[in-house]
């Protein structure tokens, strides 16, 4: 087994915290169970890494095997990495797309590995229809970069790549092209969507947010899901602007719905805006550009209770990733730069 | 009388008082006959008469029985407020009809395409089902206004749902209701037979079963025996068309250097012909009765 190898490995299991070893390399399955019984895992952390490795030595590890393990350790703890999301488009009419993984990771290899000689692609197939990539960059002279590796999840079928990209800007659009040919797209464009969190952009993304409709089966009228502020209701005080309050309560439920919201740390969206009269700025012609930014531990919760906290005039608008695609309000040129959110707005208020 | 005329003509007593005599003997029997046949008819008028009686007797009793039972039911009936009973078997009709209209609107999730009215306009619901199974719903929220809206919708993302709407969401609603509603249930129906294929089926696959999210590529090794007296045949399904359940293309090959022998090739043609005409689960379901009736002749 290769020294850099050996190296690898011994980092990325350095990398797992103890309470998760045996879990990790159970996924692994490159060690049998004989060899991980006569691992002590009560040990120093050290004298266990240095026995693992030992085992890896014996089992002759190669470099994939070591990536795999890499992935593992990846999926595990996704949210340490900040994910992008590319969107591809196909031109239309197309034939029926019969997604074929196997012709897919061989396509994306091929296309990776014809344009850069060092560069270690890996697969682990993840869920029903989702595989992550590992792509380990190199250059002309020299060998792959094992320690900043971009990982990619792809769902078939789907125009949409979630990426965590930590490599140079130049490798970027030849990963485009990978993933546009071995999906059979033709265009790839960033989207203005970015987060920690996988699964969030994941549920934004295919719209599994929300998943609120109503039906004449819901047994719960929408009147009792309270959003956690009714509190202490007392019949002889008389709730002043009652109707106005549950007017934001309906509008909240409507646009936020029942469950835990995708999970954003911020947002930030252009505006253009006209101060209203009272101000000299009023009197200006041109309308005011601006930058507002948001960030929060969870922005879309977060928003989703400050309407009823008493800010009764948050008003409504939203923009999201999916009513654009879908046509349902004509996108302007730079609304395309928004970051996809939801929230009310006033209904007076600048437009978006 | 004809002898009572010789009797009287030639004077003789030849058949005279014998005569006479028998005549009277079958008299008297006759009227003794007569007599005992009157008793008869007597006697059984007598029963009749006292049948009569009886049932009159207990005609009378249900008679006054009714009667009581009649006036015991007045009795209840009048100490109520005769204007609230009709109140409230009209209050009692429209709460039955209503829960009754109510329990036809749920239930009409059963037909598979059904709708509820929103603010907005119309939240449909497309309940897919496959070979009696229901399965996933999926609903899309319509925006009733010129043109039309789909306001959100829990389709995924897979689905053409964009180039179903662009053809026909705005001229022919119901065409768009009905082309979702195909893929939907054509997706349904591939996903349910694949995930039949991985769960009972699993000890007939040699490897995992290679998917995709549309479930329209099926790639998967098997054996007819799974005690591995078969030789494993490697099947591609392909459905090119979205709105089918049943796969369009099918390829059965075999992964080995050996030349198959005319029996496992006719097998392999069969099999082929047998993944394109029916559904994979039962396509499967079959190999595994199969498999029974040859252990039972194992046991004969």
């Amino acid at each position: 087994m290769d020294e850099t190898i050996a190296e690898f490995i011994k980092r990325t299991i350095l990398k797992i915290p103890m309470t998760e070893m045996t879990t990790i390399l159970k996924a692994w399955d490159f060690l049998s169970e004989n060899q991980l019984q006569t691992v002590n895992f009560r040990q120093r952390k050290e004298s266990v890494v240095q026995h693992l490795v030992e085992l890896c030595e014996e089992n002759n590890a190669s470099l994939n095997d070591a990536a795999l393990l890499d992935i593992i350790y990846t999926q595990l703890h996704r949210h340490r990495k900040i994910w992008d999301v590319f969107q591809m488009s196909k031109g239309p009419g197309e034939d029926v797309d019969l997604f074929d993984m196997k012709q897919f990771k061989s396509s994306f290899k091929k296309v990776l590995q014809r344009a850069l000689k060092n560069v270690t692609v890996s697969f682990r197939d993840a869920e029903e229809n989702a595989v992550w990539i590992r792509i380990a960059w190199g250059t002309q002279y020299t060998k792959p970069n094992q320690y900043r590796p971009t990982y990619v999840v792809y769902y078939s079928q789907t125009p949409y790549a979630f990426t965590s990209l930590s490599t140079l800007k130049s490798n970027i659009p030849l990963l485009g092209q990978a993933l546009t040919i071995a999906s059979k797209h033709h265009e790839i464009v960033k989207m203005d969507l970015r987060s920690r969190y996988l699964d969030s952009l994941k549920a934004i993304v295919f719209k599994q947010y929300n998943q609120n409709f109503e039906t004449h089966n819901s047994t719960t009228p929408l009147q009792e899901r309270s959003l956690g502020l009714h509190v202490n209701m007392d019949s002889r005080i008389i709730h002043e602007n009652a109707m106005e309050k549950e007017r934001v309560q309906r509008v909240t439920q409507e646009t936020f719905g029942d469950h835990p919201q995708p999970q954003l740390e911020f947002a930030q969206y252009k505006l253009e805006t006209k101060f209203r009269n009272g101000s000299i700025l009023a009197e200006r012609e041109e309308p005011l550009r601006c930058l507002i930014k948001f960030s929060s531990p969870h922005l879309l919760e977060a928003l989703k209770s400050l309407a009823p906290a008493a800010l009764s005039r948050i008003p409504k608008l939203f923009c999201s990733s999916g009513s654009c695609s879908q046509g349902t309000h004509a996108p302007k040129s730079w609304q395309k730069d928004l970051y996809h959110l939801y929230f009310p707005l006033l209904p007076d208020s600048p437009r978006c | 009388m004809e002898q009572a005329n010789t009797l009287c003509h030639d004077g003789k007593s030849k058949g005279g008082v014998l005569a006479y005599l028998e005549r009277l003997e079958t008299g008297v029997n006759r009227s003794g006959k007569q007599r005992e046949e009157l008793q008869s008819a007597q006697a059984v008028g007598n029963a009749l008469a006292t049948k009569i009686r009886k049932l009159r007797c207990l005609r009378d009793k249900l008679r006054a029985e009714v009667k009581q039972r009649q006036a015991r039911v007045k009795a209840s009936t009048t100490s109520v407020d005769p204007d609230q009973t009709v109140e409230i078997s009209e209050q009692e009709v429209l709460e039955r009809k209503q829960k009754n209209v109510k329990a036809i609107l749920q239930a009409y999730r059963f037909t598979g395409l059904s709708g509820k009215l929103t603010s907005r306009g119309v939240c449909v619901c497309i309940n897919t089902a496959f070979e009696g199974n229901l399965l996933d719903s999926y609903f899309v929220d319509l925006v009733i206004k010129k043109p039309l809206q789909i306001y959100h919708h829990s389709v995924p993302v897979f689905i053409p749902l964009e180039d179903i709407a662009a053809k026909y969401l705005q001229t022919d609603i119901q065409h768009f209701l009905f082309s979702l509603c195909e893929y939907l249930n054509a997706y349904s129906g591939r996903k349910y037979q694949a995930d039949q294929l991985q769960s009972d089926f699993a000890a007939f696959l040699a490897g995992p079963l290679q998917r995709n999210s549309l479930c329209n590529l099926l790639s998967f090794t098997y054996k007819v025996d799974p005690r591995g007296q078969a030789f494993p045949f490697c099947a591609r399904l392909l459905y090119k068309d979205l709105t089918v359940t049943l796969p369009t293309d099918v390829t059965v090959t075999y992964q080995g250097t050996e030349v198959l022998s005319t029996s496992w090739e006719e097998q392999r043609a069969a099999h082929e012909i047998l993944f394109c005409t029916k559904p994979l689960h039962q396509v499967f379901a079959s190999f595994a009765k199969k498999g029974e009736t040859l252990d039972m002749s194992l046991f004969s």
